[in-house]
């Protein structure tokens, strides 16, 4: 039965047109940025930096090195606003449309109902993020050799690879980053679990992430990183490092998957409190 | 089949169902009557699980809503007013979506319910392409589907044409003559509510004001049409007799409490008085319930039958 209601779900998610406008702006802004890179100073100043530490530009400027370069913007800014969006619509538009109530005058429980739409978000989470990464390769491929890897993120990471070893990262380095976009998409779950709009919920979720972001960036917060959403988002860009941080990227993964279940529960404590009218 | 016991639901401070006690039993087709904001659409939210009484209890088919929901609800269908589903989909990927969290459904029962509502040859199109008699038709099938011994409907003829609401009407008819099915109706068309129901409930400001069948809506009043040769000579002697308490428009009488209309005919002939005709007033719907509204709450009303 419950494989019935994830499916359901599915059908729901995937049927309608405003899922896919995440997947379509992914690719419009990965084709912006292979043409900012080929044709502005953006490659000029990666074989700069490759060649100052010692390196040969022409080896590690490859389809995998644009492909991770085009990454850190969009998973700062268009997947948690796909995540948030998709999320915030789960509970809160099925409420707004009247379809919610037609739901909950069958005999299926709030928490079972919770729990497959849960799901589904966590498979969208997962399609958005191997998407994102499978068409940034395939587009880069176009334009870029297959050569080795490299790999900068200032104050984090800085590694070259050869393209099979890049490969296995960037791939696992996804998986990681589905968790990120399943905790966001969580996140604005919770908030549609409870009466209101779900812009409003996707709004609360993005607001609450800002809030983390610029806090974690100030100073005096430095003793509780730890505290902060954004600290262990960063876990994806971990994958590259060598030696890989194994405590570090397993610490923030069970932050990552605990924050998960919180926001699980508390959307499913509101939702189960809550009255449904139309 | 339906049961409510000192059912009380409040949101924030506000009281919108007060102390309701309501019983419906198999085989009605149970009117709900009451004004926008008389409650009820709170009650049958209540009675879906979709609201959570303050206090009280709601069982239908004998299991409490609240704990058992999944007993409770498992043979229960529900409209709503302006039914909803995924206009993007297909009215067949709807009801194969809706019926699923009752209780997976086979290709040949949708099939069947297909044709049962008139929606054959248009399911596999987009519910977004559908009228709104076809959506109504639609709303019908996904409460049919799972084979329910219960329908609960709220406001179905919303938004429908005359033709359409005379259809719904017939359907509602149908399906309590065909399939046997308990029918619990919210309506503010009292002219259906007369023509479907058996048994009606009247609530005024979240409170049960009245409880009874039909025939007693129309013979509430005890006025008694009395054409007679000589009105008024007879009226005093009926008043004389403790028979009427009031008489008026020259051929109407109001009964005393506890006499029945043969005692009338029986004085009368025994006069020999000639009498032509005595019948009972009968009051439309439409005139109890404005009665009914009109003397509130009142407990000396009368009119408050729990």
């Amino acid at each position: 039965m419950f494989y019935l209601h994830l499916r359901n779900e599915l059908w729901k998610l995937f049927g309608k047109k405003r899922t896919y406008i995440g997947f379509g702006a992914f690719i419009l802004a990965q084709t912006v940025m292979l043409l900012a890179f080929r044709f502005t100073r953006w490659q000029e100043d990666l074989t700069r930096l490759l060649a100052g530490n010692g390196y040969l530009a022409e080896e590690y400027v490859s389809a995998l090195t644009v492909s991770v370069i085009m990454l850190i913007p969009q998973v700062l800014l268009l997947m948690p606003l796909y995540a948030a969006l998709v999320g915030g619509d789960l509970v809160a538009k099925e409420a707004e449309d009247g379809t919610l109530r037609m739901i909950l005058s069958r005999p299926i429980s709030r928490f079972r109902l919770l729990l497959a739409k849960w799901c589904a978000g966590t498979v969208f989470s997962m399609v958005l993020v191997l998407s994102l990464g499978g068409t940034a390769l395939l587009l880069a491929w176009f334009w870029f050799p297959w050569r080795g890897m490299f790999v900068f993120a200032p104050g984090m990471v800085f590694n070259v690879l050869p393209a099979g070893e890049g490969l296995r990262l960037y791939v696992c380095s996804h998986l990681l980053m589905a968790v990120n976009a399943s905790v966001i998409l969580g996140l604005a779950f919770m908030f549609s679990c409870f009466n209101m709009k779900p812009a409003a919920a996707t709004i609360l979720a993005l607001s609450y992430l800002f809030v983390n972001l610029v806090m974690e960036g100030i100073p005096f917060f430095d003793r509780y990183q730890e505290w902060f959403l954004p600290h262990h988002f960063r876990v994806w860009l971990l994958v590259y490092e060598d030696p890989t941080p194994w405590h570090r990227l397993l610490s923030s993964l069970v932050v990552l998957l605990a924050a998960n279940v919180t926001t699980f529960l508390i959307g499913l404590a509101g939702f189960q409190a809550r009255d449904i009218k139309s | 089949m339906i049961e409510l016991e000192h059912v009380f639901k409040k949101f924030g401070p506000r009281l919108v169902v007060e102390d309701l006690m309501l019983h419906v039993p198999a085989g009605e087709i149970y009117g709900l009557l009451g004004h926008n904001g008389a409650g009820k659409s709170t009650a049958i939210g209540m009675m879906l699980g979709q609201v959570w009484p303050t206090s009280g209890e709601v069982r239908i088919c004998g299991f409490e809503v609240s704990s058992q929901r999944g007993k409770a609800l498992s043979k229960v269908g529900a409209i709503f007013e302006s039914p909803c589903f995924y206009d993007y989909l297909s009215g067949r990927r709807n009801l194969e979506i809706l019926s699923s969290y009752t209780r997976p459904t086979s290709p040949a029962r949708m099939r069947e319910v297909i044709e049962w509502v008139g929606l054959a040859g248009r399911e596999n199109s987009k519910v977004r392409t559908y009228s709104h008699g076809m959506r109504a038709r639609l709303a019908l099938a996904q409460a049919l589907l799972p084979q329910p011994e219960l329908l609960i409907l709220d406001e179905p003829s919303d938004g429908l044409d005359p033709e359409g609401i005379h259809e719904m009407r017939q359907t509602i008819l149908r399906l309590h003559r065909e399939l046997g099915l308990t029918i619990l109706l919210s309506s503010h068309l009292l002219s259906e509510v007369e023509q479907l129901c058996t048994r009606i409930a009247v609530l005024n400001q979240g409170r049960k004001v009245f409880e009874g069948s039909l025939a007693e809506t129309r013979q509430r009043q005890n006025w008694v049409l009395l054409k007679v040769a000589d009105f008024e000579p007879t009226v005093h002697a009926l008043k004389g007799a403790g028979l009427i308490a009031d008489a008026r428009d020259g051929r109407f009488v109001a009964l005393s409490p506890g006499v029945g209309t043969d005692q009338i005919v029986n004085f009368v002939v025994e006069r020999k008085t000639p009498l032509y005709e005595i019948a009972r007033e009968e009051e439309t719907l439409e005139d109890f319930y404005l009665s009914l509204m009109n003397s509130g709450r009142s407990p000396t009303g009368g009119l408050t039958k729990k």
